[in-house]
């Protein structure tokens, strides 16, 4: 029994951080679905979102160590995102010319603006790892039983399953939502339809944008914020889209968990090694199944 | 032998003048104001881009896990040297060569029957998991710290034996290995083998309803790639007498992939010598004006994936065709990729 009681945070550490690398691995597999791209910038954006995050906050007076107001929390849980969006935008309108090409070439170019975006940080906020402050309600912990677990991790829980909820909603119950569907489906066939593919392709890149720089918020205070965090992101994020097969949603948000709890049982036994499992797992995945749990034949197989 | 000469009359034109050049550089590198150390550094690079070419450009594999197998390289020289107390250089550079044989065929067997994107995702994951182990085993490693104070062991060749403790000793060995290096590959490459992996970078579907069975020569084509780069790995470690898992890092995998782009090995066989030329001198002289330098050369690389994804090879190309016909070039070498992509 006590053996449970210290595995069980490790459990809820693993499924909090998995429904977080869903977010992630979800805006990635929206570009990749409508877009037939791998971006490979997608953990730079994810990074950016979390020093947006802190910049908007101290733009709003908050300052340092001590905790924002929820004013100053909520309008960075707004603005970032926005911030990464943008970028994201730039991103895309730069990377036009590789449209019709071999799907390498947008592969480089994202790999290219990942480089010029972590160095970019670099200069604008130094490398070294900076504290982010979450307001006092969501901060310290929460007894359940004998067990404390901070309340940070439970909100970053819900905010990720409510970010998720409300992303199905939109893809499953709107006519955007409906267009993107039909873009990973066959994109060539969506613009004979008359859809305008150029905005489309504009859209859903920094929509997934959006989304990477969201989880970058709230990753931000339980990994600390440094340049390098995105390639920690955006690595278990392709695993995560690996394993749960490219285009599918559900296949994105379990893998998500498997992948957020074997690291979070194994960190229990053997923390060095918590990353580790990720690829022993993806390699399980793919020897049993050549595209991933819930993947379906797409372009980027050729 | 003869028929050879003729027929590939400038491609040997070209490597001897490449022989000759690399023979020079020492004389007059420190005359430039570089140093004797970068011209090892460079050659050593030269050979890893060469190996890594023989993958992406001309089999179309595009490896973004390519450090681990340099690094694995380097670290069968360490531990060689370190654990095992091991004094022959052949032993060292032999299980370097070994090395990345068995870590690029165990990898290569696993992924090969993947293509495009999807080799490249698996190719990451595999070159972190390498990266991650060298961090992580420190009883072999000592981890992030990484394996120092190798030797230059001097190269025996039984009746007398080279000191290569001189920097320029070790670049003189290093060219003989660079000149062995080519020439094999550039016969690999013109073998009926070359023909094979060329045909599938273009359409591996069509070269499989050939009969060809794609994953095995893929599979072979990446293991000789691991193999070259382990062994500039080797020699890399010889070079730095240390050996870390820094040049594993999907970092460091992802500058040989520039390098080699940026120089033009998509469409010339040089292609990897004059983007690893060009990363080092721009790094010395814009790494030392601005501390950004990579953001410079990661903006540069996406320029090129832009606008001249054939890299200074094309550039260069196109420019003397130009120079030599009068009539402005053609949009040079179309890559094979380009010209038979077809859309899904």
């Amino acid at each position: 029994m006590a053996f449970i009681i210290e595995l069980l945070p490790h459990i809820f550490n693993g499924l909090t951080i998995g429904l977080l690398f869903a977010l992630i691995a979800l805006g990635f597999t929206l570009i990749v679905g409508v877009m037939e791209l791998i971006n490979l910038a997608h953990g730079s954006l994810f990074a950016v979102g979390a020093y947006l995050a802190l910049a908007t906050m101290s733009f709003f007076g908050a300052s340092g160590f001590t905790s924002p107001t929820l004013l100053q929390y909520g309008a960075a849980l707004i603005i970032a995102p926005i911030g990464v969006a943008i970028l994201g935008m730039g991103l895309e309108l730069g990377m036009r010319r590789t449209y019709g090409k071999e799907p390498l070439y947008g592969l480089l170019f994202t790999y290219g603006a990942a480089l010029v975006i972590e160095e970019g940080i670099r200069q604008l906020w130094s490398s070294n790892d900076q504290y982010f402050p979450t307001p006092r309600i969501i901060s310290g912990g929460m007894m359940f039983g004998d067990l404390i677990y901070p309340k940070y991790r439970i909100f970053a829980s819900i905010f990720a399953i409510f970010m998720i909820i409300l992303l199905w909603l939109f893809i499953e119950r709107t006519k955007v939502g409906a267009i993107i569907k039909a873009g990973a489906h066959d994109s060539e066939m969506v613009r004979v339809l008359g859809v305008n593919l150029t905005v489309l392709r504009l859209f859903v890149f920094s929509f997934g944008a959006a989304l990477a720089g969201i989880a970058g918020i709230i990753l931000g205070p339980i990994w600390g914020v440094r340049p390098h965090m995105g390639v920690d992101a955006v690595i278990p994020a392709f695993l995560i889209v690996t394993v749960g097969g490219v285009g599918s949603f559900w296949g994105s948000v379990i893998a998500g968990i498997a992948v957020g709890l074997t690291s979070g049982i194994t960190a229990y036994f053997a923390e060095d090694w918590s990353l580790m499992s990720i690829y022993i797992l993806l390699a399980v995945v793919l020897i049993f199944r050549q595209r991933g749990l819930f993947g379906k034949a797409s372009s980027l197989d050729t | 032998m003869a028929l050879i000469l003729s027929k590939f009359r400038s491609d040997f034109i070209k490597m001897i003048l490449v022989f000759i050049f690399f023979v020079t550089v020492p004389l007059w590198i420190s005359r430039v104001g570089l140093y004797n150390y970068i011209a090892l550094e460079i050659l050593i690079w030269c050979i890893y881009g060469m190996g890594y070419n023989f993958a992406l450009g001309y089999t179309g594999l595009p490896s973004f896990g390519h450090g681990a197998f340099f690094g694995v390289g380097a670290y069968a020289m360490a531990i060689y040297q370190i654990h095992w107390g091991g004094d022959s250089l052949w032993i060292g550079l032999l299980l370097s060569i070994l090395a990345g044989v068995l870590a690029g065929g165990v990898t290569g067997m696993l992924i090969s029957h993947r293509r495009g994107i999807y080799f490249s995702l698996l190719t990451i994951a595999f070159g972190q998991m390498f990266w991650f182990l060298a961090i992580k085993l420190r009883d072999v490693t000592k981890g992030e710290d990484g394996l120092l104070n190798l030797q230059r062991l001097p190269a025996n060749f039984g009746l007398f034996s080279i000191d290569l403790s001189n920097t320029d000793s070790l670049y003189y060995f290093t060219f003989a290995l660079f000149v062995i290096v080519v020439v094999m590959l550039w016969f690999f490459i013109h073998s009926s083998f070359g023909y094979v992996i060329r045909a599938l970078k273009q359409n591996e579907t069509r070269a499989q309803f050939l009969g060809y069975n794609v994953t095995l020569f893929k599979l072979i084509s990446f293991t000789i790639s691991t193999a070259i780069s382990a062994l500039a790995g080797g020699l890399f470690a010889l070079a730095q007498q240390s050996a870390f898992p820094d040049v594993m890092s999907l970092h460091w995998s992802g500058i040989i992939v520039m390098m080699t782009i940026i120089g033009g090995g998509l469409v010339s066989f040089w292609g990897p010598i004059l983007g690893v030329i060009f990363y080092f001198i721009t790094r010395d002289i814009v790494g030392g004006m601005t501390e950004a330098w990579l953001m410079w050369f990661g903006g540069t690389f996406m320029l090129v994936i832009l606008f001249q994804p054939e890299g200074i090879a094309g550039l260069w190309g196109s420019l003397s065709k130009r120079f030599l016909t009068g009539k402005p070039a053609l949009p040079t070498v179309s890559t094979p990729q380009e010209a038979q992509h077809e859309p899904v």
